[in-house]
């Protein structure tokens, strides 16, 4: 397993229990990072700027 | 990932047509400078990478693999320039054949071209890596501490870590900056709200008082509790055609907007301001820094468009997108200054970005009442400004931006229209005049604005809390990718700098047995310090000398290729690394390579001699797996001396009645062997200062050595009263004594015929004796069953034994102690 790849697991397993991103973002971020593709901030916002889990009050 | 069979080289380099078998093992070239063994390395390395790393990188400008890798007199035909690898991909356990043309580096025909094969050969292209020359050596030991950190994150693939980092941090900037003008709106909206409830706070029992009391006057129920969907104007009539324009509020907001017009826009964003003119005269005082901040500017856009090994700023072709990369990585390092003068332009421009939103929405609330009361010149004045404030966002994000607006920056960014708060004042005035409102109308145009504003607000209070969400999501990503990131570059590291103490010490454990090393990363940084002789921990370069320092350099290549591959580190060129590690070290380099890497192929070239000799004597290759060129021409490329064929080479050119090249042969091979022999006994020649010596300064010596040492190892025996070995000892030392006689009475051909140009007057039978004496002679030096010349061991000091490096001869010098 690659350097990369083997961070990449352990960060997307210690962001699990983290409180500031949910289930919905993390499942969408696991997606961007497993792309082969470098990864983009641009596409990175656009995750983390989505409303999820329902409407902020 | 692979090891290597064979190679067939055809125009490439130096090399005409090239065929070498290196089975799998270990395997070493040697020959002097310019035979051509590098350009052995350079065409190995293209046939699995398809690029040649001497022809790339500093130093190398105006190079190029098309132009310069085919031989000299093809570089117009760089189809004829190809090299064929035979490979055995232990992993798979699978032969392959691969084929590269120079035409064609990145498109290889692979034989099986089976998706397995492939991919080694795919990973394999992705490794350049795996050749490792004096020059990279240095790279990593004598070099900056940010400049060995790119080196060494770049062999490590490291680069993609950081890139997936700069782009999480990116992505982390910018929804910080998004929050931060999110905050800005939602505290806009609020004062714009309170300035119309005429309310010192937003606290809900002022709020409904305010609200209420305009509900009263037009009859409708009173509020009770404020809710998140509570609508103020609920329940007032044609409420979709109320109109909005409350005299007494737009008077508030007019006034406010006059009054911020002189006492808080001239000190809006000011900080910023006055640091971006100063930026901008620290460039203006240096060009060359300006150049750098443009440069990188330029390169930064260029650095985030590549996609792929074409670069996006000049259309060059790179070998691959990981080197664009890392040259374009390095020009920005280049520039600390202008990254530090980069950074405050950026934050200045996002403060003045920020200010200039806030206006924007003020702006908007003016314009609106001007609208309201029909003021078209007015509207047309405000909407222009606010267009043009509207616009300063795109613009102070950029560096071509900001020196744009520099002059207009210094004098003022806001740029208030000189006749803006004159108008603003006739439109006080206008709506001054207008009657007032009756109190129903009032009340009613008060409760539609509140709506209206209340609504901005919760909107931006949403916007706000779903940035600020978004911005500690973008947070808690980049902290805890950095944190992972760390922990693990951590470990690895640590291991590196183990792996590297721990093979420094095999080499040097003679007189460094304590020897460490720390390797310390910190921003961008990699630093390397060594322990000397347990005096505390320094720079490689501080104390050691430059042969400890090459010996470190391969260790620590060793470490980081072990990190790098694990198991699947089974193939690397070394090309002419240790020349600076005296031959005692050596020894011990050789039983570092074996015992640390007794699966991993190494080809090892070297200019000297002894060096390669060492590796035999030392057992690390033998005969059948070193190769040893002794001249080159461009006509033909390297010339390869081959121990092991010599005699049958002889043999063929005197079948064919060529004396004289049998004669050339025969002396180059024996002045050769004469030479590796004074060093492996330790003969004592007449002392050369320019080191020239020839064959008639070198065998006699040789001869005498032996002879000698032949009498030390029958005194040992005696002493131990051994009468087997005496007598083998003397058996040999007889068969010796009669070899060198006759090679003494052949002596005189040899001379000659090199010498004196009299091949023509020798025929096939002349000369057969000459080579049979010198044959046998040298075959006395030479272990029968490994085939290795025998060397002293220790090869300085005490002398304890003259052997082989398979044991089949070793001859004891230690006298039994006397009692």
């Amino acid at each position: 397993m690659t350097l990369q790849k083997e961070i990449a697991e352990a960060f997307l397993e210690k962001l699990e229990g983290n409180k500031d991103i949910d289930a919905d973002k993390l499942k969408k971020l696991r997606e961007l990072i497993s792309d082969t593709k470098k990864l983009k901030a641009d596409d990175v916002v656009r995750i983390l700027s989505a409303p999820s889990g329902g409407e902020i009050k | 990932m692979i090891k290597l069979e064979a190679a067939h080289i055809e125009e490439m380099r130096g090399i005409r047509k090239l065929d070498l078998t290196f089975g799998g093992g270990k395997f070493a070239i040697s020959g002097p400078n310019g035979s051509g063994k590098s350009g052995v390395i350079d065409a190995i390395e293209f046939g699995l990478t398809g690029r040649i790393s001497r022809l790339t990188g500093s130093g190398t400008k105006g190079l190029t693999l098309s132009e310069h890798g085919p031989h000299v007199d093809k570089t117009k035909f760089p189809d004829a320039a190809y090299v064929q690898l035979d490979v055995f991909i232990p992993a798979l356990k699978k032969s392959a054949k691969i084929t590269r043309k120079v035409s064609a580096p990145s498109k290889p025909k692979i034989e099986p071209n089976d998706a397995d094969v492939a991919s080694v050969f795919s990973r394999m292209a992705d490794h350049p890596e795996i050749t490792l020359s004096r020059r990279d050596v240095l790279r990593f030991i004598l070099v900056e501490p940010t400049k060995r950190s790119d080196e060494i994150q770049t062999l490590l693939k490291l680069d993609e870590i950081g890139q997936t980092r700069s782009a999480l941090n990116t992505a982390q900037n910018r929804l910080q900056q998004e929050q931060r003008q999110c905050a800005g709106a939602v505290t806009t909206a609020r004062d714009s709200l309170r300035l119309h409830l005429q309310t010192t706070s937003l606290d809900a029992a002022e709020f409904l008082e305010a609200v209420n009391r305009r509900r009263t006057i037009l009859g409708l129920e009173a509020i009770a509790e404020l809710g998140a969907d509570t609508k103020v104007d609920e329940g007032l009539a044609g409420k979709a055609e109320a109109a909005t324009f409350n005299k007494e509020s737009a008077l508030r907001d007019l006034k406010s907007f006059a009054s911020s017009i002189n006492a808080e826009f001239p000190e809006l964003g000011k900080a910023a301001a006055e640091t971006i003119v100063s930026e901008f005269e620290k460039l203006e005082a240096d060009p060359e820094l300006f150049q750098a901040l443009q440069r990188r500017a330029f390169i930064e856009k260029g650095l985030d468009l590549v996609d792929g090994p074409a670069c996006p700023l000049c259309d060059k072709d790179w070998d691959d997108e990981a080197h664009l990369r890392e040259h374009l990585r390095q020009k920005l390092a280049k520039s600390d200054a202008a990254e530090n003068i980069q950074r405050s332009l950026s934050k200045s421009g996002a403060e003045i970005s920020e200010c200039s939103a806030k206006v924007v929405s003020m702006l908007s609330t003016v314009e609106r009442h001007a609208q309201a009361i029909s003021e078209a010149e007015f509207v047309k004045k405000s909407a222009t400004w606010r267009t043009d404030l509207e616009g300063l966002k795109g613009k102070v994000a950029t560096l071509e931006g900001l020196a744009e607006l520099k002059v207009r920056i210094a004098a003022g960014w806001l740029s208030v229209p000189s006749d803006f708060a004159e108008r603003l004042a006739g439109l006080i005035k206008t709506v001054e005049a207008k009657p007032d409102q009756t109190a129903t109308v009032d009340a009613q145009t008060f409760l539609t604005t509140a709506q209206i504003r209340l609504s901005d607000y919760r909107t931006a209070r949403k916007k706000s809390a779903a940035a600020e969400s978004a911005f500690k999501a973008g947070k808690a990503v980049y902290d805890v990718y950095c944190e992972v990131m760390q922990e693990k570059l951590d470990k690895l590291y640590e291991s590196v700098q183990d792996d590297f103490s721990e093979f420094y010490r095999e080499i040097n454990g003679d007189d460094e047995s304590e020897f460490s090393a720390k390797l310390t990363p910190t921003a961008g940084r990699l630093d390397l310090d060594v322990n000397f002789y347990e005096r505390g921990l320094y720079p490689p370069a501080a104390y050691h000398s430059e042969g400890h320092q090459d010996g470190m350099g391969v260790c620590l290549y060793l470490a980081l290729m072990k990190r790098l591959f694990g198991d699947e580190f089974t193939f690397a060129l070394l090309d002419d690394v240790v020349m600076s590690v005296d031959a005692g070290h050596r020894y011990e380099f050789c039983k570092l390579l074996k015992t640390k890497f007794p699966d991993t192929q190494f080809i090892i070239t070297t200019h000297d001699r002894l060096w390669a000799e060492q590796m035999k004597s030392a057992g690390l290759v033998n005969s059948k797996t070193s190769v040893a060129f002794h001249s080159w021409t461009v006509e033909t490329g390297p010339l390869v001396e081959s121990s092991a064929e010599i005699w049958e080479d002889i043999s063929a050119s005197l079948a064919k009645g060529k004396v004289e090249t049998a004669a050339a042969s025969l002396r180059r091979h024996v002045e050769y062997s004469a030479r590796v022999l004074a060093d492996q006994i330790g003969a004592a020649p007449t002392f050369r200062a320019d080191n020239n010596y020839d064959l008639g300064d070198l065998l006699p010596p040789v001869i005498g050595r032996m002879k000698k040492l032949y009498g030390k190892a029958a005194d040992a025996a005696q002493s131990w009263g051994n009468t087997t070995a005496k007598e083998l000892i003397a058996k040999k030392k007889t068969h010796f004594s009669s070899c060198a006689l006759a090679r003494d009475e052949e002596q005189w051909a040899v001379n000659k015929a090199v010498h004196f140009n009299e091949w023509a007057n020798f025929g096939k039978k002349d000369f057969e004796p000459v080579v049979q004496a010198f044959k046998e002679l040298l075959d006395c030096f030479r272990c029968d069953d490994c085939k290795a010349w025998i060397y002293l061991s220790p090869p300085r000091g005490n002398l304890e034994s003259l052997r082989c490096p398979c044991n089949g001869i070793n001859l004891n010098f230690t006298l039994k102690p006397k009692s």
